[in-house]
């Protein structure tokens, strides 16, 4: 009981101390990230949901078989907008993938075009 | 793609064709249709950017073969092998939009999703820019999804050109692009280099595109990119602030003081702005100037009350040194 609350309170406040340490980087400035979530009308509390929100997926992409390393990288490529957009949708999202199938569509559309056209 | 003869795939896309355009529903291409009504301005009837190269595509991974596509018609040098670990994912055996979307920013290119239809489409490519599209090559109810890259068409003759799977040229009818494209409702991306803007980009749709991109672009990427947004639409806040982010990292302090000027001079009441630029002045040593707009920042009601109470103690530190 108490190493899941610990491991809770560990999950929230790793990620709430890097961004913390990150929006402070250069001390009298106001960092651009910060500006734009306020623009988009999202409270400082946020920028906390958005770490462990990247976690998430980070997570979710390591499940779908992206290695580790990979799936940090990739992560961080992505706006805290596309982190949430995505947040539950990768196994369902649509997927750009081969034309095994088309090819046997093709394959039907070949033999009625043969056999049944005329 | 590969059992499929192409004559035969092209017949039969004809065949779709001629009976579509035989049972004339304009519910199903309605962009086509409108298209016949409504060119878009400044756009010939005939183009193809014949230099884009062509990747073709190894077992379900068009996702990294079309990006490979436009990225190095955007000037970067990468193959699809490089991008399989960026934008592939295993379990899924294919690609997702989003990532699709991430991963140029990992080369230093700007990505943007552009408006879903015919005319952004055709627009972009008479600016030189091919477009990665996400067709469905499905029947009827079952989905086959599908990354190509659009790099022309002739609409007199009504076809569309494609760098698609393996096939380096491949030409499909207006109006079956537009079956593929339509149920993907019209997806569709670009990649252009820090400093170009995609033809169709508007203010509000394009910000967001550089602020992803600026999380993890070179300083110098980054400023090329903000320059060329704030020359197109000058003075805009968050650009504005930015760039004199950028430049400030730079330790360009007074390159980030113009910016940060001007772009107070359109935004007058903007407290991280003012903030900023009072942090440039008195690390310039000018610290009456500097207490001047913070004070100023003060005035404001506004969300960064703390930050500016931080830089205003530290400007009037550096005062009593």
């Amino acid at each position: 009981m108490k190493s899941v609350t610990m491991k809770m309170l560990c999950r929230f406040l790793i990620p709430a101390m890097l961004t913390l340490s990150l929006q402070t980087a250069s001390a009298g400035i106001i960092a651009t990230d910060q500006a734009a979530a306020v623009a988009n009308a999202q409270p400082d509390r946020t920028l906390v949901l958005a770490a462990l929100e990247r976690n998430d997926i980070r997570d979710q992409l390591q499940a779908q078989g992206v290695d580790p390393a990979d799936a940090r990288a990739r992560v961080a490529a992505m706006s805290d907008l596309e982190v949430r957009t995505l947040a539950g949708t990768i196994g369902t999202a649509p997927v750009g993938a081969d034309a095994t199938f088309l090819a046997l569509v093709a394959a039907g559309v070949l033999v009625w075009y043969v056999f049944y056209r005329k | 793609m590969s059992a499929t003869p192409t004559g035969i795939g092209r017949r039969w896309l004809q065949w779709l064709a001629l009976a579509l355009s035989l049972t004339g529903c304009a519910q199903f291409v309605p962009q086509t249709i409108a298209l016949r009504g409504d060119w878009p301005s400044g756009v010939p009837r005939a183009i193809e950017l014949r230099d884009v190269p062509f990747f073709p595509q190894t077992a379900y991974q068009c996702g990294p073969a079309a990006l490979a596509t436009t990225m190095n018609a955007a000037g970067a040098q990468v193959l699809p092998d490089d991008l399989v670990a960026q934008v592939y994912l295993p379990a899924r055996q294919g690609s997702l939009q989003l990532e699709m979307l991430a991963a140029p920013r990992r080369h230093g290119l700007v990505s943007w999703q552009i408006p879903p239809d015919y005319s952004s489409l055709l627009s972009e490519l008479a600016a030189g820019h091919p477009v990665l599209v996400l067709q469905d090559l499905g029947i009827g109810p079952l989905r086959q999804w599908h990354y190509a890259v659009v790099v022309g068409f002739d609409y007199a003759a009504g076809d569309v050109v494609l760098r698609s799977g393996e096939n380096q040229r491949q030409v499909m009818p207006f109006t079956v692009f537009e079956l593929t494209w339509r149920r993907s409702d019209y997806w569709a991306m670009v990649v252009t280099p820090p400093g170009v803007i995609p033809a169709n980009a508007t203010q509000a749709s394009y910000l967001p595109a550089l602020l992803a991109f600026d999380r993890n672009a070179t300083p110098q990427a980054a400023r090329t990119a903000w320059q060329a947004f704030l020359s197109r639409w000058p003075g805009h806040a968050l650009a504005s602030l930015a760039l004199g982010n950028r430049l400030y990292g730079e330790r360009n302090l007074t390159g980030a003081e113009s910016v940060l000027r001007a772009g107070i001079q359109t935004h007058p009441a903007s407290t991280e702005m003012l903030n900023n630029l009072a942090q440039v002045l008195a690390e310039q040593g000018r610290n009456d100037e500097a207490l001047g707009v913070i004070e100023r920042a003060a005035a404001q009601p506004g969300s960064f009350a703390a930050e500016v109470a931080t830089t205003r103690a530290g400007i009037l530190q550096r005062m009593a040194r």
